[in-house]
């Protein structure tokens, strides 16, 4: 005879990838419920793991403006060639023609001394002062400007392919400013980049804690469910999705905080890029940015779970 | 062969304390056994050993066929998925509801909710708790609080029942009822083991009784009543089997 066919409990043990999933989403509804009721408690580790997130996630915002601000200004790399007083305008214009035919060039324009002239009168207001000359003492010049991608190494390499002429008075390589930018948005590159793995590990142990207090609150429960047959697995789990709420609940909070500072900056940055001539327009804080400090939050709250609650489960004996 | 056989089973601590010494002893399916002897007999170390809770230091306690002293800690959830465990002190959680202790089996297998309620309902009915199931444990009485570290037991229809000291904070007519209903889970075909040091209520159970003393099995009453039914043996244990087997 089959067990009792009077037993009230048929038999109905389940299996499969919808019994799991059902699990997942029920252990989601349990860790959002947990961290619901313990509001306070978990708004200390979102504001932690939040500040952990912003920091590297502004530095980045201000690298990638910082690039995009030297591409875009007039500031562009480039050289100025100064010609001899003597030298022809068709020698001009052949090395204008040579420049144009190097790599990485983006514009050159020649300025015959005529037009020199003109522009300094024009600019100046001394016209009067040069008619007392007897000769126009200004000489001809090619402006070089190369992409915005060029390094200062390409500069060089283009002013040391001309060193050669005879024709040429001076080269000025303009790379000063270009060189600092370049610099300091490597500064802040590589800083961001120690401060997202400094941040990023405080991140995971804030994470790691707080799941940690959290096992320790539930013992009881967890040594009852490995009582009953549940897997590590699943005994973990309720804790990876504590991480992961953290984790991701942090991630929001740093995007507020950066978008609350780019409102407070708003003002005094348009003021100092108006008194540049351009129009101040931050790029970076997008919809990929967004997405992407919510996954990296995310991660790390999970991976401070697993920290914690890996080898504390395994230890869990049942008394 | 038995359905749960102790072979030269030895338990021994790290401070050198034997719990229990070269025990040998089978169980019938669907029998009902009463273990009994003093604090310290050696009781509640058996239950734990057959829950796979601790490792026995020597022997082999085999179920169904299956060694589960060799068994690999990843396959042991499933083997407890078929043990009910019952505890003197009965293990409910006092921050979830009566409902929520007993479904507590029945969500780490999968179950769906809408299969939950239907078996923890009949789980609740079955030890007289239906009206509490929304209370916490903390509003119902010690018996009450048994009652539902009982139904959480069986609601996983376990092959096997094991019940340690269930009756030791109950007053005589309580741990009656509670008796009655482990009997009543005995006539389903569930295998049960009882610890016990009431000698009063053991003895008008007419049930086989094992007395152990210092860790060993010094009385035992024989067969006694053996419930008519075939433990069928589950999917689940026969993998176990031949992963025992080494298949």
């Amino acid at each position: 005879m089959a067990r009792g066919s009077e037993d009230p409990f048929p038999i109905a043990l389940e299996r499969g990838p919808r019994s799991w999933a059902r699990d997942h989403l029920r252990v989601l509804r349990e860790a959002l419920h947990y961290v619901s009721e313990r509001f306070s408690a978990s708004l200390l580790v979102w504001l932690l793991v939040g500040i952990a997130l912003a920091l590297p996630a502004g530095l980045y915002l201000l690298e990638k403006n910082l690039v995009d601000m030297s591409a875009a200004w007039d500031g562009r790399p480039g050289l100025s060639v100064y010609m001899n007083l003597e030298v022809q305008s068709e020698a001009v214009e052949n090395l204008a023609t040579r420049l144009r035919s190097e790599s990485g060039v983006a514009t050159v324009v020649t300025t015959l001394p005529d037009q020199a002239l003109e522009e300094f009168q024009t600019h100046t207001g001394l016209g009067d002062a040069l008619d007392m000359l007897s000769g126009n003492p200004l000489p001809a010049s090619i402006r070089v400007t190369l992409d915005a991608d060029a390094s200062p190494a390409d500069l060089d390499r283009i002013a040391a392919s001309i060193a050669d002429q005879s024709d040429i008075h001076e080269v000025v390589v303009e790379k000063t400013w270009l060189a600092r930018v370049r610099d300091i948005s490597s500064v802040v590159s590589r800083l961001s980049l120690v401060l997202a793995i400094l941040f990023g590990v405080g991140a995971v142990l804030v994470t790691a804690s707080s799941v940690r207090l959290a096992i320790e609150a539930r013992l009881e429960e967890l040594r009852v469910q490995k009582l009953v047959g549940a897997t590590n697995a699943q005994i973990r789990r309720p804790f990876l999705y504590f991480g992961a709420i953290y984790g991701a609940g942090g991630a929001l909070v740093a995007l507020m905080l950066i978008s609350t500072t780019l409102l407070v900056i708003e003002t005094p940055l348009v003021s100092l890029f108006s008194s540049y001539g351009s129009d101040l327009e931050l790029i970076g804080f997008d919809p990929a940015f967004l997405l992407v400090v919510l996954l990296v939050g995310t991660l790390l709250g999970v991976c401070g779970a697993v920290l914690s609650a890996g080898q504390r489960v395994f230890e869990l004996e049942i008394h | 062969m038995g359905y749960i056989e102790f072979h030269g089973v030895t338990k021994r601590y790290a401070n050198g304390y034997e719990a229990l010494r070269d025990v040998s002893v089978e169980f019938a399916a669907g029998s009902m056994t009463f273990l009994t002897g003093h604090s310290g007999a050696g009781k509640s170390t058996f239950l734990r050993l057959l829950l796979r809770m601790e490792d026995a230091t020597r022997g082999q306690i085999l179920v169904n066929g299956v060694n589960v002293t060799q068994l690999k800690s990843s396959r042991l959830p499933y083997y407890r998925r078929h043990i009910g465990a019952v505890f003197q002190d009965h293990h409910l959680l006092a921050g979830r509801s009566v409902f929520d202790n007993v479904a507590t089996p029945l969500r780490v297998i999968g179950m769906p909710e809408k299969d939950i309620g239907r078996r923890v309902r009949a789980a609740l009915t079955r030890v007289g708790l239906l009206a509490k199931e929304r209370l916490l444990p903390l509003h119902l009485s010690t018996g009450e609080q048994q009652r539902v570290g009982i139904a959480r037991a069986v609601v996983n229809r376990p092959n096997i029942l094991l019940a340690d000291e269930p009756t030791g904070n109950l007053d005589p007519d309580l741990s009656r009822d509670i008796m009655s209903l482990f009997e009543q889970f005995n006539q389903i075909g569930t295998t049960v083991i009882v610890a016990s040091h009431d000698r009063e209520l053991i003895q008008s159970s007419g049930r086989r009784i094992i007395e152990l003393a210092a860790g060993r099995v010094v009385a035992d009453s024989g067969p006694g009543q053996v419930a008519e039914v075939t433990m069928p043996t589950s999917p689940s244990m026969d993998s176990l089997a031949q992963e025992a087997a080494g298949g």
